[in-house]
């Protein structure tokens, strides 16, 4: 027990073990599709926090040397926004009203509803950025006094629904066009939505992949202009 | 494995760039910042592609892995999520439909006219 503990404290080994139930996480998916990848490397992570009775702040030492690297995969989206600016520069200006649409009114309707329901700030505030990328909406959440770790969960389930959902429900509302389809999915479902849509369609897939970019820098731009309006 | 360092180098770089702009007083998250200043670097030509692109995709291919600590975290804060269930599973879904619906409807309206070749789909 106490070296479970040790392993999980000491940084260089909590990194080690964060790692290997990332890949076998990874594995398990490869072989069953449905397997999230995320759930699967954190179950094994949390129970063994539980088991050995180490606080998550002392597993988070070593465990923030890999968040630190969210960093610069943000600004890593940079590639796939200039990328596919450039193929889609046509209907850019469009496209880019699409998502500022929906970024307001995303981050209306969930602050909107939590609140209504009887959520907390903190809580409330958490569900603000919930369609965006998680490196933007970690950001964003923080910035406006949110609770980051609901955030996460937040944004990987909006991913999910959009995988699983978001086609459907536009088939039925009647939106067939490609770039449509793809801007909305990656502006409510990010980059697990827009990973589902690279199977279907490639115009989709690169539409949401710029659209999940766009989303994240005007949903940090709005956050900002709200804080200045809360203060 | 030179290639993706010099990726590594350009991303970090551009980061600590956001970071220091984020200091002083811009109150944009740094990662977006950075985002940006590599945006503009690309456009402007000072960044080529191929300096950063094979970095970059892989960094966003396995995101995941860089999300799992912070996604651990949440059995610090387990009891207030059981708390709000309710208000934060409404506040998913109501939120995930409405983004989902304007989004994808204001496309329907403003992309229709240019809809070139598309097949007649006979689809409800």
């Amino acid at each position: 027990m106490s070296v479970l503990a040790f392993l999980m404290r000491n940084p260089v080994t909590a990194i080690m073990l964060t790692v290997a139930a990332y890949a076998v996480a990874l594995a398990l998916h490869r072989r069953w599709r449905w397997v999230p990848p995320l759930v699967a490397a954190c179950i094994p992570l949390m129970a063994l926090l539980v088991v050995a009775h180490v606080p998550f702040a002392e597993y988070n030492r070593g465990g923030a040397l890999l968040s630190w690297w969210l960093g610069p995969a943000t600004v890593g989206l940079a590639v796939p926004m200039f990328r596919h600016g450039r193929a889609l520069r046509n209907s850019l200006g469009r496209l880019a009203l699409m998502v500022l649409a929906g970024s307001v009114v995303g981050m209306a309707s969930a602050w909107l509803t939590a609140s209504l329901l009887g959520a907390p700030h903190a809580v409330a505030m958490a569900a603000v950025p919930k369609s965006v990328t998680t490196p933007i909406a970690v950001e964003v959440s923080r910035e406006l006094g949110g609770v980051p770790e609901i955030t996460i969960a937040l944004v990987l389930l909006a991913g999910i629904l959009g995988a699983s959902f978001g086609v459907p429900i536009l088939r039925l509302a009647g939106v067939h066009d490609d770039r449509a389809i793809g801007v909305a999915i990656g502006a409510s479902s990010h980059g697990v939505g827009t990973a589902s849509l690279v199977r279907r369609s490639e115009m989709q897939a690169t539409v949401s992949s710029w659209a999940m970019a766009a989303s994240g820098v005007f949903t940090s731009l709005l956050a900002a202009l709200l804080k200045l309006l809360m203060r | 494995m030179v290639d993706f360092l010099r990726g590594v180098a350009i991303l970090v770089g551009f980061n600590m760039a956001g970071v220091g702009v984020h200091r002083l007083g811009v109150p944009l998250p740094s990662g977006v910042l950075g985002l940006l200043l590599l945006f503009l670097a690309l456009s402007l030509g000072v960044v080529k592609l191929d300096w950063v692109e094979g970095t970059a995709m892989t960094l966003l291919r396995h995101m995941v892995l860089l999300f799992v600590p912070l996604t651990v975290g949440l059995i610090a804060v387990w009891s207030v999520v059981q708390r709000q269930a309710l208000a934060l599973t409404a506040s998913l879904v109501v939120s995930f439909v409405a983004v989902l619906l304007v989004t994808g409807l204001l496309g329907k309206a403003l992309l229709q006219e240019r809809v070139e070749d598309e097949p007649g789909e006979l689809k409800q």
